[in-house]
């Protein structure tokens, strides 16, 4: 786990220019160009406020920004996962052709979408405003939240690159399961909703904890709940472990494999 | 002083076509039931076998042989990129490998991007790279050319740009494969200058080629592959005089064995997967 931290370290200015590579490459050649970092979840945003609130009718306030709030999270983090299973496979001459530090590609799948998120933070705090709810100071607890989700994160896309090499059935069922977690997760309604025998699901699912710690912050204006986040960082530095040892043990066999 | 030494190293490809074989958790979790099984049975190439091999600081090698003799793989265990199976490998000092040019050049990106990206995945600090820049767009001859994105850019220029940033990594070893037929006639001189120098700078040297007279003029010493074993080495005149006997009775006798008797490469077992 360390070895893999250190080596990231190392290799910062690498990272620093394959994120910017990425970030600088997404929108290009499309008319909109970078415009779509904010087009792309205001488009789902609107979908989503349709369905549940005019359709299904749930009850929030304010539901497009008590989504959007959550949504732009969930986006990286889901992004981050299906773009980072086949970072290592689609990495290429790279793994094959030179001495190139693997770890590296996953890394830049989570941060480049770390940037668009923090890219389209600037729209919600316009709806914000739009909506008269007021942005509070708990904003300065967003970095720490941030920073846990970095680590979930990474540990999963370094579980699944590394695993994506040997089993490539993994790229394709991971979209569903996404899916599936998206939903188990309260991003589209709010955790009361869940009936309580069941709501122990979102102690044990960090993305849960997660997304309700950006809606303390961004939507209700107040601080997160530290001692959930507590368990979920510590979930997040137990699957980062679990993926760097997976990762390092395939590691080798990727120049072969790919 | 050594510069590179190859202690009994020995590589194995599995043989099985990796994308069916391993793909799917049930024909994994089977192929381990198989391979309990029956041990023995499980196919594979001995890319190479039993390897001994040192280098001297400033010497140049050259490495000749036919194709799936083990020629890229020893080159790829040199860089790093694969680890033996059994044996050792030391290396003493910066290695730069002209393997594949321009490796992580996105054609979206101009010239001057990629040099930056490229020098950095090469082991470049930004400002090395920043110092060496107008070296190698000189080298490459793409003054003109270098805010353009690399998607214009003829395959000459592309590999131009390529080895022009390789060669100025600066390394202690190099190790070049096939890349002296870079370009058109003009900088394949340059090309042929630029390793002269590097010989003249005392820089450890392994070429790869099948043209075996560069290898006689560039070369101290040649090493003839032939199974993933050393089959000769010593002066590159003499070396390549067997080498050459050996293709000639190989032609003569046995020309319609010739096919069936080549051992599969590594590199077209995994060219031949549908990616």
């Amino acid at each position: 786990m360390f070895s893999n931290v250190i080596e990231l370290y190392r290799c910062r200015a690498l990272i620093m220019s394959l994120v910017l590579k990425e970030v600088k490459l997404r929108y290009q050649g499309s008319a909109l160009g970078f415009l779509w970092t904010f087009l792309n979840p205001l488009l789902l945003m609107g979908i989503y406020t349709i369905v549940f609130s005019v359709f299904l009718r749930i009850k929030v306030e304010n539901y497009p920004v008590f989504l959007f709030s959550a949504l732009i999270p969930w986006v990286w983090f889901s992004t981050s996962i299906l773009e980072g299973a086949d970072s290592i496979t689609r990495g290429g001459d790279l793994i094959t052709r030179v001495l190139f530090p693997p770890q590296v590609l996953p890394t830049v799948t989570v941060f480049s979408n770390m940037i668009n998120f923090v890219f389209s933070l600037p729209i919600l705090f316009i709806f914000l405003l739009l909506f008269k709810v007021k942005i509070g100071g708990a904003l300065i607890a967003l970095p720490i939240v941030m920073i846990i989700q970095a680590v979930f994160t990474m540990g999963l896309v370094l579980m699944v690159s590394a695993l994506n090499v040997h089993f490539r059935d993994i790229q394709h069922i991971l979209g569903n399961l996404i899916i599936m977690w998206f939903f188990a997760t309260p991003i589209l309604y709010p955790l009361t909703s869940i009936p309580v025998k069941l709501r122990f699901i979102t102690v044990i699912n960090p993305m849960a904890t997660l997304i309700k710690a950006y809606r303390d912050i961004l939507f209700y204006r107040q601080f997160p709940n530290w001692l959930l986040l507590g368990i979920a960082l510590c979930f997040g530095f137990l699957v980062f472990f679990l993926g760097s040892l997976i990762f390092n043990r395939y590691k080798e066999s990727f120049p072969e494999e790919v | 002083m050594v510069a590179i030494k190859l202690e009994n190293v020995s590589k194995i490809f599995f043989r099985q076509p990796l994308k069916r074989k391993y793909t799917t958790l049930r024909e994994t979790l089977l192929h381990y039931f198989d391979w309990l099984k029956n041990r023995r049975k499980v196919r594979y190439i001995d890319a190479l076998k039993d390897i001994n091999l040192t280098i001297e600081k400033g010497e140049a090698i050259g490495i000749i042989g036919m194709n799936g003799s083990g020629k890229s793989t020893l080159l790829k265990l040199l860089a790093g990129i694969y680890k033996p199976d059994s044996g050792k490998v030391y290396i003493k000092g910066r290695v730069a490998s002209l393997v594949g040019l321009g490796i992580g050049f996105h054609p979206g990106f101009t010239g001057r991007e990629n040099i930056f990206i490229n020098g950095i995945i090469l082991g470049l600090s930004k400002k090395e790279i920043k110092r060496k820049f107008d070296d190698i767009v000189k080298f490459a001859e793409l003054e003109d050319y270098i805010d353009d994105p690399v998607r214009i850019y003829s395959d000459g220029m592309f590999m131009r740009l390529g080895f022009s940033i390789a060669t100025n990594v600066d390394p202690d070893i190099l190790l070049i494969d096939e890349i002296l037929a870079v370009g058109d006639e003009y900088f394949r001189h340059k090309c042929a200058e630029k390793i002269t120098e590097f010989r003249k700078l005392g820089k450890t040297m392994v070429i790869v080629s099948h043209r075996l007279e560069a290898i006689e003029k560039w070369c101290d010493k040649a090493v003839w592959l032939n199974d993933g074993m050393i089959r000769e080495i010593g002066i590159p005149s003499k070396v390549i005089d067997s080498y050459r006997n050996a293709i000639a009775q190989k032609e003569g006798k046995i020309p319609s064995e010739r096919r069936s008797s080549e051992a599969p490469r590594s590199g077209t077992l995994k060219s031949a997967r549908p990616d």
